[in-house]
């Protein structure tokens, strides 16, 4: 638009010097400098200047100037663009790969996840009792409830609670009580089947907990803690 | 070849979706070759292809 404009216009003789000279340096190509004077008899600098020759940088087809670079437009274009998703394709596997190294190597490595669980038979432990087990370093305390416990922790009023928390969202099976053996008050070990309320008293400060490991009485200020545990068969729970 | 320009690399949204799809099978066809290529050299030392012959010790 603007060339129109301006070769139309009052610039046009040296818009035409510009042309000219500029068809001279295509045509002379890389040979020779350029012809001594442009048409005219504008001087023009430099006339000496060497053209470079940058036949090294093109590609076959466009080698030859004289031929139309339209006709082998598709094969160059389709191989650039090739080439460009072919790397970012590279780039991408490459870069996901490090990251997900980098990730993976924060998780925990098999043996660790394989000490994280413990399998507990069931049939082993006796209704009415509490057996203690290892579990991470702590103590776990699984418990047998006979159906009198069962019934006498779902009837408690919340009210009284001072950590209001229903005996059905602490167990998964009524029968099988499963909490963290660690006083919250400083991480006693408490005693099962002690306390006023039957459950679990704390020797260290007097903390009584009920049977389904809720604070009832003395300074600790949370329920026991139930960790993740799943039944896969009837008489058996993995903790963890 | 033209098709192949005009139908995946043309536009920029189409030339994304086929480097992410790209980047999916090359991982997939990398990775597996890689482990193939890495059993075919390791023939007879790896646990999977020694496995049978303890197993039979200990059913018997």
């Amino acid at each position: 638009m603007m060339c129109t404009a301006v070769r139309a216009g009052v610039l046009s003789p040296y818009f035409q010097v510009t042309k000219h000279a500029v068809k001279g340096l295509v045509s002379a190509g890389a040979k020779g400098p350029l012809p001594a004077a442009a048409a005219g008899g504008i001087r023009l600098a430099h006339t000496d200047i060497k053209i470079p020759d940058f036949s090294e940088y093109r590609r076959p087809e466009v080698l030859d100037p004289n031929k139309s670079s339209q006709d082998s437009v598709d094969a160059r274009r389709s191989f650039s663009y090739m080439m460009t998703a072919g790397t970012l394709v590279v780039s991408i596997y490459a870069a996901k790969t490090v990251v997900h190294q980098f990730v993976s190597s924060m998780s925990a490595s098999a043996d660790v996840l394989a000490l994280s669980k413990i399998e507990i038979k069931l049939g082993d432990i006796p209704e009415g009792k509490n057996m203690t087990f290892k579990w991470r370093g702590k103590p776990l305390f699984v418990r047998h409830r006979t159906q009198k416990e069962i019934s006498a922790e779902e009837a408690v009023n919340l009210g009284e609670l001072r950590d209001p928390q229903h005996d059905k969202d602490r167990v998964t099976d009524p029968k099988w009580l499963i909490v963290l053996g660690v006083c919250t008050h400083l991480g006693c070990v408490p005693i099962a089947n002690a306390g006023e309320f039957g459950g679990y008293y704390c020797p260290c400060h007097g903390s009584h907990y009920d049977a389904s490991g809720r604070i009832r009485k003395g300074p600790a200020p949370l329920n026991l803690e139930v960790p993740y545990y799943e039944f896969p068969s009837d008489d058996m729970v993995v903790v963890g | 070849m033209s098709l192949v320009y005009n139908l995946f690399l043309r536009k920029t949204s189409a030339f994304a979706v086929t480097v992410m799809v790209g980047a999916v099978l090359f991982e997939r066809v990398f990775d597996q070759g890689g482990d193939a290529l890495f059993e075919e050299l390791n023939r007879g030392k790896l646990w999977k292809h020694i496995k049978h012959n303890y197993e039979k010790k200990d059913d018997e």
